[in-house]
């Protein structure tokens, strides 16, 4: 199991790129903080069955098109969730 | 006379040295108005590249399809992916991107500037002159830019963040549009222009700062959110279903693409809504706090409502008019995207809640404090030279108050009284707000336009409507406008007179004739000129000196006498004209080709009548290219002083001036000195040698004293220019017209000037605006300057602009009030176009260039617009502190 971050949640809500919302405790908090138990994973691309990494921040989608490990796939139609994870 | 201290006064502004006066208490917005902008304060420029990352892969998905429904594909793609996101207490919601100041590149634009410097896509763009502008242009440091890289948080010009981990994604995107982006393809093509050479010298040596074609391609305008307001998403989608069926298989087949274009993007549109509907009904859900649950499941309804239909209250329609406001801005890189006349565009609905008691007046003012903060949180990314050398990270959303009503009444109306008491409780940056006087309008409404200017947020600009009216039907006449449609106008960005329609709102069987915007982006074209330093390259015959290159091959004067310099320098603004026209036309034809707009067409009039986008002329009006100069002051001084001194006292050689100039008059240089005004500049050792000369230049006749010998200067180049403008040609093949703003560009223009035959030092900031005097040099009062800046007709002109800075002493009470509104008519009366105001003591300025962090709040105007001072660069910190201050009438 990967390390998981408050940018990896749900309730996540980014105020800028240093900090965001916890939508649950309504506090500031830090995207690189560790996701604590009442977190919930979204959908990312790292995170979906479709998703290859090949080298740092990069990978591919469905093995051909370009895609990137953090980016949230919560509105991705394809988005399956990758239970290796 | 200008001061009660005259003795504080020197060649170069003021240094005042008593105590700090305020402007007096200031008003507090909303509690829930307070809290968003604290959010504000504390939220960093951020860049996501979930837009552009969905537009290219859909975009790639589509090769061969018709280019106009790929775009509309991609930008569906780009709709529907974004991240919902919503914060507390928000009453309207949806922004660009999925962070508070949230915006993102564009790469099908122009992919060169954001990538790293070893690149070769960075390096070719720094070869052609395109990125010239970024080095000389100083960012602010404060506030809301991320200045510089730190953790994992890149920094972008000096203003973006991006994550780490979207960077590498980013490059890879960017890099996909090589050869494609509006930028690369139209390189290819302005090449093509013969004398092309001459076109990337001018912007290498910054006597032109920018292209507009793949820059900021739209703005300057005036939004019409007539269609969504009346018929609603689904109305629009299915009158664009019947327009199909009428068209197709017809010819003039681009109309059927056209129409399924619109119709793709407003699924895109309505997606994007559904979304934040779904996203606030999850936050419904895991609220606690019953008054923001009950907002949530409010915001959710309406939501869902208006993906479909047309608004059934002011609140609805302030979320759409939000929404399509938005969806323009995320079709385009954008700067000036005005929304226009909006109290009277919403008054019908206003003026129905109210009568039905939905609404009343405290909840009105909440709802248009929380608009304020919203169109503040817009930004513009684009590079280091645009957003900080010209727009000064600000977005020119600029809202216009007053005016005339279609049958000529007056049109101020009570939405608009509470949008300029909105301006004064939430004073931020945007919208900013221009009041169009005319002497129809009633004392009440310019009493209180008055109190909000004297509050020190630099608004409402004050704008002479007959003027403007003047202008449009000069410019726009041969495509139809006549004096009832001239009504309908509205400044798009800081101060371009943009052209208007009346629009029959029908509600409740009753119609309203709401003004919109009824032209594309009014400023695009060449932009913008740098007439000192045009001058200077007159001087020294075709040359940059502070390069070494040449910019023209010499011109063949012996400027023997004034009249040969000002032809050499009329022979050689014109030869840059025609380049720069030339290369722009082909770059905006790659625009309209590569990057067609579908969100803004179809809002205005009469792209889904003739079912053209903005880009096949489908607009009502279409003359709408310029040609933009900044440092008129600085000009009209220089050839004062060379008049003077050397053709008709023969003080001096020409020689001797080009002498001078290089030796920068014996003065450190603004560089060495890290200050970009006059008032701080240092003598070096040799100063004593061009000691005389250069108070001789000082002291020769300033514009701005009523002093006819350097105003008839101004008049001559007036007249020629507002003339000469029109013999170029637009891509739509209408004449262009002057522009005469400066926005933020005398700073970087004046970092990559040498000093003048004017007395001012090399590399210093020239004066702002067109007519407004340059620091410390108006020394005979306001109405002085008012005759030296009325002396030409500003009606041939799109625009003049005038900055006055008065100290918060002069205008107090309600006797300051009246003496302030008689002074701001006076120059009305004279025909002067615009004036704005920094109500401000210059000593609080100092003390906040010193401490910028107990200043996060403070407000300045610039040139057209206003902002915070923590995230000005100092260039234009500088300039502003050295402005004269009027301490009395």
């Amino acid at each position: 199991m990967e390390d998981l971050f408050c940018k990896d949640c749900t309730f996540y809500l980014p105020v800028d790129v240093f900090k965001g919302i916890c939508k649950l405790s309504k506090e500031k908090i830090s995207p690189d903080k560790p996701l604590c138990e009442s977190g919930k994973q979204i959908p990312k691309c790292r995170f979906c069955k479709s998703y290859t990494a090949e080298k740092e921040y990069l990978g591919k989608c469905q093995g051909t098109i370009l895609a990137y490990p953090d980016m949230i796939a919560s509105k991705c139609a394809d988005f399956q969730w990758n239970n290796q994870n | 006379m200008n001061t009660t201290a005259q003795t504080h006064i020197n060649y170069y502004g003021n240094k005042p040295d008593d105590e700090v006066t305020s402007c007096g208490s200031k008003r507090q917005p909303t509690s829930r108005a307070h809290a968003a902008r604290e959010l504000y304060f504390e939220a960093k420029s951020s860049v996501s590249i979930e837009f552009p990352y969905w537009y290219t892969r859909r975009w790639e998905a589509l090769d061969g399809e018709i280019p106009i429904v790929r775009r509309a594909e991609a930008l569906k793609a780009g709709f529907e992916h974004l991240t919902p996101v919503i914060y507390p207490g928000e009453l309207l919601t949806m922004g660009k991107a999925s962070y508070l100041r949230g915006s993102y590149p564009m790469p099908w634009l122009s992919e060169a500037f954001f990538m790293a410097a070893e690149d070769d896509l960075y390096k070719e763009a720094q070869e052609s002159g395109k990125l010239t502008a970024d080095s000389f242009t100083t960012m602010g440091k404060g506030g809301g830019n991320v200045t510089k890289s730190a953790g994992n948080v890149i920094s972008i010009a000096g203003k973006f963040g991006l994550r780490l981990e979207e960077l590498p994604a980013m490059l890879e995107v960017a890099k996909k549009w090589k050869n494609k982006s509006v930028d690369d393809v139209g390189h290819k093509y302005e090449q093509l222009v013969p004398g092309y050479k001459e076109k990337e010298a001018l912007m290498r040596s910054v006597i032109c700062m920018f292209d507009s074609g793949y820059t900021l391609p739209q703005g300057r305008e005036v939004m019409n959110y007539y269609y969504p307001l009346q018929f609603g998403i689904d109305g629009i989608i299915q009158n664009c279903h019947d327009r199909i069926a009428e068209v197709a298989g017809y010819p003039d087949m681009d109309r059927i693409y056209f129409y399924k274009a619109v119709i793709l993007t407003l699924e895109g549109i309505k997606h994007w809504i559904v979304n934040y509907a779904a996203e606030a009904d999850f936050l419904a859900s895991i609220e606690t706090e019953a008054r923001q649950k009950t907002e949530y499941l409010e915001m959710a309804e309406r939501l869902t409502w208006i993906s479909a239909n047309p608004p059934r209250s002011f609140h609805d329609a302030l979320q759409m008019l939000w929404i399509f406001h938005v969806a323009v801005l995320n079709e385009d890189a954008i700067s000036g995207l005005s929304p226009g006349r909006v109290g009277q565009v919403l008054y019908p609905f206003w003026q129905r809640d109210m009568k039905n008691g939905v609404i009343d007046r405290e909840k009105s003012l909440e709802l248009l404090e929380c608009m304020r903060i919203k169109f503040t949180e817009i930004d513009c990314f684009a590079s280091m030279g645009v957003v900080g050398g010209v727009l000064s990270g600000n977005t020119f959303n600029n809202l216009c108050l007053g005016g005339l009503l279609k049958d000529g009444t007056s049109a101020a109306n009570e939405l608009e009284i509470l949008i300029l008491e909105a301006g004064i409780t939430c004073d931020t940056p945007q919208p900013t707000l221009s009041l169009l006087y005319d002497e129809k309008l009633p004392e009440e409404f310019l009493l209180k336009g008055i109190e909000c200017t004297k509050t020190g947020t630099g608004y409402p600009a004050w704008i002479n409507n007959q003027v403007a009216m003047e202008f449009l039907l000069g410019n726009y006449g041969h495509e139809g406008l006549h004096l009832e449609e001239a009504r309908a106008w509205a400044i798009g960005g800081c101060l371009e007179t943009s052209p208007g329609s009346w629009m029959p709102l029908e509600l409740d069987h009753e119609i309203h004739w709401i003004p919109g915007g009824s032209a594309p982006a009014t400023s695009v074209g060449v932009h913008f000129l740098n007439l000192p330093k045009l001058l200077e390259v007159v001087i020294f015959n075709g040359m940059d000196m502070r390069t070494g290159q040449r910019i023209f091959p010499p011109h063949g004067y012996n400027l023997d006498d004034y009249a040969e310099i000002w032809q050499a320098f009329k022979d050689y603004f014109s030869r840059a004209c025609h380049v720069l026209t030339l290369a722009n036309n082909i770059q905006h034809d790659a625009w309209r080709k590569i990057s067609p707009s579908l969100v803004n067409s179809m809002l205005k009039p009469d792209c889904l009548t003739k079912g053209k986008d903005i880009g096949q002329m489908g607009c009502r009006y279409n003359t709408t290219f310029n040609i933009e100069t900044c440092g008129t002051t600085n000009l009209v001084n220089s050839l004062g002083s060379m008049k003077k001194n050397i053709f008709t006292e023969h003080n001096y050689s020409l020689d001797e001036y080009r002498k001078a100039i290089l030796a920068n008059f014996g003065y450190k240089t603004a560089k060495e000195t890290g200050s970009w005004s006059l008032i701080d500049q240092v003598p070096g050792e040799d100063h004593h040698l061009w000691k005389k000369i250069h108070r001789q230049s000082l002291d020769a006749p300033k514009f701005g004293n009523d002093n006819p010998f350097v105003d008839n200067i101004l008049k001559e180049w007036e007249e020629w220019f507002c003339k000469m403008a029109h013999n170029y040609r637009s891509l739509y093949d209408q004449p262009m017209y002057a522009c005469q703003i400066s926005v933020s560009t005398h700073g970087p223009m004046g970092a990559v000037t040498l000093a003048g035959p004017d007395g001012r030092l090399s590399g210093t900031t020239f004066s702002d605006g067109s007519v407004s005097a340059y620091p410390g040099t108006d020394k005979n009062g306001p109405y002085a300057l008012f005759n030296s800046a009325t002396c030409w007709n500003h009606a041939e002109s799109q625009n003049s602009q005038l900055n006055m800075k008065i100290h918060p002493s002069v205008v107090k009470g309600r006797e300051g009030s009246r003496k302030f509104l008689e002074l701001i008519r006076a120059y009305l009366r004279k025909g002067g176009f615009h004036v704005q105001f920094n109500i401000v003591d210059s000593r609080m300025l100092k003390q906040a260039q010193a401490d910028p962090d107990k200043y996060r709040s403070l407000l300045v105007r610039v040139a057209g617009f206003t902002q915070y001072w923590v995230e000005l660069g100092k260039q234009i910190q500088d300039e502003v502190i050295s402005r004269t201050e009027y301490e009395e009438f």
